[in-house]
């Protein structure tokens, strides 16, 4: 069963609950310099007079026709067929940084060999049967992950997935 | 349906594995001269230098492996000689014709030699293939080499001149250009970039363009000479177009070759039935809107694909894209994007000599140029930004979540206003 990530912007607060999450899944050793899979930005911004504020938790996107995969030289990034999650093998990665560079929101990391990893959309969890760490955190239901169907059938408004498709249709 | 495929690359493998995917039943004939699965020419300088082991440098794995899961028919050592574009026909070496329904030229590309005195020699050296690769690699291992000249500031020349600095050699970087990188780097950028080159032991020769080999220096058109235990060639390369560059298409016109081969947005050629991807074709360059030769792995794959896909009856575009290049040498992250040589207003963010350091020309708005020492995942979302902007508006806006990925990598709210024109 392929799996879509979805963010409702208008719950989300902010609150890092998924990326802490992450970080704890993954063993992010942020004092190491390493950076978590999962970021959370808050954007302030004039409008009309006042002042709004808004949220995003943002990790890979796990493309349909993931940019990273055709861009890394090595053959590292691939699809999951169960899931359809971007995952990888970094066993050949040279740290050239080609996904990132391929990737319009920022997504691989690079461990302290210099070699690439990212969110997997925490692929195992996810084929036993376990949401994601991230979105199990998730305390407003903002992040969310969706079967196929059950994506086509919520159609959430305001939500992210809709964006990424845009932005990748215009590269 | 009957598929010939000539050449198989990267955009040659992406190719036969998009037709399988439309035309379960069809042949698939793949032709190509090497006798090993598709390499990436990128992986060569990583070989050299002992970063990854000999069966990396072929990403999608062994001949075997790919027979096996894709069931295509592999002509292993083969060579064409002519591709008969108007009769869908290729002629092989020993004299013998085939016919197909649809042919792709996916011929990639060479290293580019310019005539040189004492050229070839078995101290010169070129970094394309994976046997140059391994040449190189068995020479400096077998042999002791104190100096070497690096012929061409590009992209491979600075990785050449990397591993042969690790390996404790003497390297000087000569180029006839003025300055590193001097089709994706602005001036200023590469004279920091050089410098800091130059702190890790590398020196560099301008205005230098070369002459001769001889048994341990290199003559340059100049008169001067530089003293080299062994020469490594890095000029550029040139896409591979003989096949159906020459006069003998059997009739009406010929295929239509400028640098490359001509596609359009399906990966056609000017004769129909005859398709071309990858280095050796040039499709469109999205910020002049002209044909060009983009050598870059990802452009094959897409050209590749999409190719494929059109060879088997579907309907794909691939728009094309814009020169960009992201390079790793010595801890240093250099990306470049659009064309260096654009004049309009400039904006930039941070310390050059920091690290992380934007630099970028627009006109009217909208981006000709960005340069960054630093960060690839600026980069990533620069070149989003980019395409965006070339394929709709002047004033396309970043979406929000672009612009707070920006931001958390260090870029200020004000900048990111100036890269989108200051509309904000």
């Amino acid at each position: 069963m392929k799996y879509i990530f979805d963010l409702n912007t208008e719950n989300c607060v902010g609150c890092g609950a998924c990326s802490v999450a992450c970080m704890d899944q993954n063993d992010t050793d942020t004092e190491r310099g390493e950076k978590p899979f999962r970021v959370v930005s808050t954007l302030e911004q004039g409008y009309r007079g006042e002042t709004r504020w808004s949220y995003i938790s943002v990790a890979c996107m796990h493309c349909e026709d993931a940019p990273c995969i055709k861009a890394c030289p090595c053959g590292c990034l691939f699809k999951d067929e169960e899931t359809n999650f971007t995952i990888y093998d970094n066993t050949n990665c040279i740290g050239c940084h080609s996904c990132a560079m391929a990737c319009p929101f920022g997504a691989p990391r690079f461990n302290e060999e210099g070699k690439m990893v990212k969110c997997d959309g925490c692929n195992d969890r996810v084929k036993a049967g376990l949401k994601p760490a991230c979105v199990k955190a998730c305390p407003f239901d903002a992040l969310k992950m969706y079967s196929e169907d059950e994506y086509k059938q919520a159609h959430p408004a305001r939500g992210i997935h809709d964006i990424v498709q845009q932005l990748l249709r215009q590269e | 349906m009957r598929y010939a495929i000539v050449g198989f690359g990267c955009a040659g493998f992406n190719a036969a594995r998009a037709i399988r995917t439309e035309d379960p039943s069809g042949e698939i004939h793949v032709f190509e001269q090497t006798g090993a699965p598709p390499a990436n020419p990128m992986l060569t300088t990583y070989y050299a230098s002992e970063a990854i082991n000999f069966n990396a440098v072929f990403p999608f794995g062994t001949l075997e492996e790919i027979r096996a899961k894709y069931d295509f028919v592999i002509h292993s050592e083969v060579k064409v000689a002519h591709v008969r574009a108007e009769s869908r026909e290729l002629v092989f070496e020993n004299g013998s014709v085939e016919s197909f329904d649809r042919i792709l030229v996916a011929t990639g590309a060479r290293a580019f030699v310019p005539p040189i005195e004492g050229y070839p020699s078995d101290h010169a050296f070129l970094m394309r293939t994976t046997a140059d690769a391994v040449r190189l690699k068995t020479y400096l291992d077998a042999t002791p080499v104190r100096k070497a000249v690096v012929v061409g500031a590009s992209m491979v020349g600075i990785k050449v001149a990397e591993l042969l600095l690790n390996r404790g050699i003497e390297t000087v970087i000569a180029d006839f250009a003025e300055f590193l990188f001097p089709v994706a780097a602005f001036r200023d950028v590469a004279e920091e970039l050089e410098e800091r080159v130059r702190s890790r032991g590398i020196r560099f020769a301008w205005h230098k363009g070369v002459a001769g080999i001889g048994e341990r220096c290199v003559r340059f058109s100049d008169g001067t000479e530089l003293e080299a235990d062994i020469v490594c060639l890095c000029i550029g390369t040139r896409a591979n177009t003989e096949l159906v560059a020459n006069k003998e298409v059997v009739e009406g016109e010929g295929v239509r070759v400028n640098r490359g081969i001509v596609v359009d947005e399906h990966m056609r050629t000017s004769v129909f039935g005859v398709y071309a991807a990858g280095d050796c074709c040039e499709g469109k360059n999205l910020l002049t809107g002209e044909t060009m030769i983009i050598g870059l792995w990802q452009n094959a794959g897409f050209q590749g694909d999409t190719a494929g896909h059109n060879m088997a009856g579907a309907n794909r575009v691939y728009r094309g894209t814009i020169p960009h290049n992201i390079t790793h040498f010595m801890d240093i992250y250099f990306i470049g994007i659009g064309d260096n040589r654009a004049i309009g207003e400039m904006v930039t963010y941070g310390d050059i000599k920091g690290p992380l350091f934007v630099k970028a020309v627009q006109q009217k708005g909208c981006l000709k140029c960005v340069n960054i020492i630093g960060s690839s995942e600026v980069g990533g979302i620069l070149k989003s930004f980019f395409l965006k902007q070339l394929s709709s508006a002047a004033s396309a806006h970043l979406p929000t979540v672009q612009r707070m990925v920006l931001m958390k990598n260090g870029l200020p709210a004000d900048f990111i206003d100036l890269l989108e024109g200051g509309l904000r």
